[in-house]
């Protein structure tokens, strides 16, 4: 019907095989290495969740190997560090070959965790970074990633101020106040939520570490989630289990963390207007110093495409009152078709 | 042909297709049989020509496949998915010439741009095989700064996503300066918030030590993304249509940025963002596509400062997010910058120069909505990813 071809070059076959099929796989030692303040460990790990027909689907993650019993929880158990700390993170493949990527932190290639920018870890790593910025992070695997963080290869990871109370972030000289920055009673919080919301298809939940990175076809450009879940609580449970409900003394201060690991648009409805105060990691305020372009706004929906984190702020409901918050999973390329639908809840005492 | 027979066809089929209103120079509406008129106009331009071709054309996937799409190229050059990026300047008036040469229907349109006499610009044409109309003709006033998509929409959004499609930008007349660089808004035009964030770069003592942008210059990229669904490139090389109404039913298989895949748009300097600490860069996304996209940049995070809409309508933003993922719907355009700042958790006592790891500093930017990390059901990651490299430091 044509014969005019839009071709591309060439590749150089070596470097083509080593972008994706075949990555640079090393066990370096750490660059530049330094005495850390905070040290964690991760080794690639399996286990089984349960899903809300009670179905048992495998999934793979990060457990601590020094803490026995540490591979129960999914998704991984998280990190937490503050503002300043030198962190570092000793990761053991295990399994064949895996990375970490610190996602919203921003180290040097060789610690940011992706395979054609610097290599695949084979045996051992110890990632290195400072926390510069306090906020919502998380961190995940990053070979054949579209499957690693399906199957759960996934932890939230945030970053508290320097002043380690319990608290979004310190405020900085020059911060403008008022309507520009986020209100005095706010910063601080009394309880905290992380709500880090996914989909599962449990047909990916089959394959191998390497399934599909070299030209097979096993159907990765399919995704029908069957199951979806908050925190790892399937859609059943979100409303008592521990892990997702929020209690919190009537009128305190509620800081939420809320984490997209799905391969869904996520719709949020809140009951009632709450204070957006940060995203991917940088909080919305006024200061001269950085530019008078930023400020925290309130807002009754969230739209979040996949990997995005928001803090929101809202004052706990009255003793023995809920604030049920919906969150609808929407399909990737039909907006309008709500594949599922979980509700969690913050609870006033 | 001669030029100006070339012209006169194309208004007067554009008539007879639209049939619509009388209109003096929105050509789009015809002129209502006046050829007097149309003489008069066409003596009377002097501006600027923009001349495109739409043809059928195989494109080259990154596995090797060839599928069947449509293409915009300039006149006589080989045609790209997507289109050229056409650099316009405002307040001028340009005359674009389309000729089909697609053996199927197809429409000329800016969403967001105006004819002179301010109506929508779209023009519809007939396959080559009706040589009378496949060739339109219409001006297109430069009126406001900022980028848009030129596109096919005359079943959309099907002719979009089966490649038509390019980055039309308006820059300013003049560079306008604000600190110490430039702003690609005029201030008049441009919210506090985004004349702020321009006015901070390179101000010593702020975040954004370095450079100011600086316009008409390497310091920006533009980014189409789209996404392939092989089956409806066959439907339509076997001379099916696939009618909008089956949009929800697109299943894509390979992800573009670009035109480029995986390794191909990490290999092309088009695609990947190139600077030294401190030399800020226009990133201009958009969504050809219909999956929804959600780029995830590593290295450092941007901040989004204007949202164009399917429909074109543009919204420059009073409160700036500084992000390192954002969404990207169908048909929208975001434009970002990324501020080229040292990467902020290095450690503050490693960083070069007295650092055993050196420049450059290579990271990926990659659509997290990781299943479009693919080709084919597989061959990850050889989908929506292009890389972005800080080749040293900064140098004044």
């Amino acid at each position: 019907m044509t014969d005019i071809i839009i071709s591309h070059p060439a590749h150089d076959p070596a470097a083509f095989d080593e972008f994706g099929c075949h990555v640079y796989a090393a066990s370096p030692s750490t660059p530049d290495k330094l005495t850390p303040t905070k040290r964690f460990f991760r080794q690639v790990s399996s286990w089984n969740v349960t899903m809300a027909d009670g179905k048992s689907v495998p999934f793979w993650g990060f457990k601590d190997p020094n803490v026995s019993g540490s591979d129960s929880p999914w998704p991984s158990k998280i990190i937490r560090v503050n503002v300043g700390d030198i962190v570092h993170c000793n990761m053991k493949p295990s399994k064949g070959t895996h990375t970490i990527h610190w996602h919203g932190i921003e180290p040097t290639p060789m610690n940011d965790g992706v395979g054609h920018t610097s290599f695949e870890v084979k045996s051992e790593y110890t990632y290195q970074w400072q926390a510069s910025t306090a906020g919502t992070y998380f961190y995940h695997c990053h070979k054949n990633t579209v499957l690693h963080f399906e199957m759960g290869m996934y932890g939230i990871l945030i970053v508290d101020p320097k002043s380690k109370t319990k608290k979004l972030y310190d405020p900085e000289e020059g911060d403008k106040l008022g309507d520009a920055t986020i209100p005095a009673r706010y910063p601080a919080y009394d309880a905290e939520g992380i709500w880090c919301f996914d989909d599962v298809d449990p047909r990916w939940h089959l394959y191998d570490h390497d399934a599909g990175i070299c030209g097979e076809d096993i159907g990765m450009d399919r995704f029908e989630p069957k199951y979806f879940l908050c925190s790892g609580v399937p859609s059943n449970k979100t409303l008592t289990d521990s892990r997702t409900l929020v209690k919190a003394k009537a009128g305190s201060p509620v800081l939420l963390r809320i984490v997209n690991a799905s391969y869904s648009e996520l719709r949020i409805t809140f009951p009632k207007d709450v204070l957006v105060a940060e995203e991917d990691g940088r909080v919305f305020r006024t200061n001269p110093l950085r530019g008078n372009f930023s400020k925290p706004f309130w807002t009754r929906t969230l739209n979040l495409s996949t990997a995005q984190r928001y803090s929101v702020f809202l004052d706990a409901p009255a003793a023995g009152r809920s604030c049920d918050v919906k969150t609808e999973f929407l399909h990737w390329c039909d907006y309008n078709r709500v594949q599922g639908t979980v509700t969690t809840r913050v609870l006033g005492t | 042909m001669k030029r100006r027979s070339f012209l006169k066809r194309g208004l007067l089929s554009g008539a007879v297709a639209a049939g619509a209103a009388v209109s003096p120079l929105g050509l789009r509406q015809g002129f209502a049989g006046d050829d007097d008129v149309l003489e008069d106009i066409l003596d009377d331009f002097e501006g600027p020509e923009i001349r495109l071709d739409i043809d059928d054309v195989k494109l080259e996937l990154i596995d090797g496949k060839r599928v069947f799409m449509w293409a915009f190229g300039l006149h006589d050059d080989a045609p790209t998915i997507p289109g050229p990026v056409l650099r316009l300047e405002q307040g001028k008036t340009y005359l674009f010439e389309i000729r089909n040469r697609s053996t199927s229907r197809h429409s000329f349109t800016i969403p967001g741009m105006v004819s002179p006499d301010g109506l929508a610009v779209h023009v519809e044409l007939e396959g080559k095989d009706d040589s009378d109309n496949s060739r339109k003709s219409i001006l297109v006033l430069a009126k406001d700064c900022g980028a848009f998509l030129y596109q096919d929409a005359l079943n959309a959004p099907i002719g979009r996503v089966m490649g038509l499609h390019g980055f039309c930008v308006v820059e300013p007349k003049e560079n306008i300066t604000v600190g110490n660089g430039n702003i690609p808004y005029p201030t008049s035009v441009a919210p506090q918030a985004v004349t702020s964030l321009f006015e901070t770069l390179g101000l010593e003592g702020s975040v954004f030590p370095g450079n100011g942008w600086k316009a008409k210059s390497d310091r920006e990229r533009e980014w189409i993304f789209n996404s392939v669904d092989p089956r409806w490139c066959d439907r339509f090389e076997q001379g099916q249509v696939v009618s909008a109404g089956e949009a929800t039913d697109f299943k894509p298989r390979y992800f573009t940025l670009n035109g480029n895949s995986g390794y191909d748009a990490a290999h092309d300097h088009d695609c990947v963002p190139t600077g030294t600490i401190g030399q800020p860069l226009i990133l201009r996304t958009a969504n050809a596509g219909l999956a929804w996209h959600s780029p995830h940049i590593h290295g450092n995070h941007v901040y989004e400062f204007s949202r164009r809409s399917a429909k074109g309508e543009l919204r420059l933003h009073d409160n700036i997010r500084e992000i390192d993922t954002w969404t990207m719907p169908p048909g929208e355009i975001a434009e970002l910058l990324l501020p080229f700042k040292m990467p902020p958790d290095i450690p503050l006592s490693k960083r070069p120069p007295n650092a055993q790891e050196k420049f450059p500093y290579s990271f990926p930017m990659h659509c997290h909505n990781e299943i479009s990390q693919t080709s084919g059901g597989g061959s990850y990651p050889m989908g929506l990813v292009t890389d972005w490299v800080i080749t040293g430091p900064y140098k004044g």
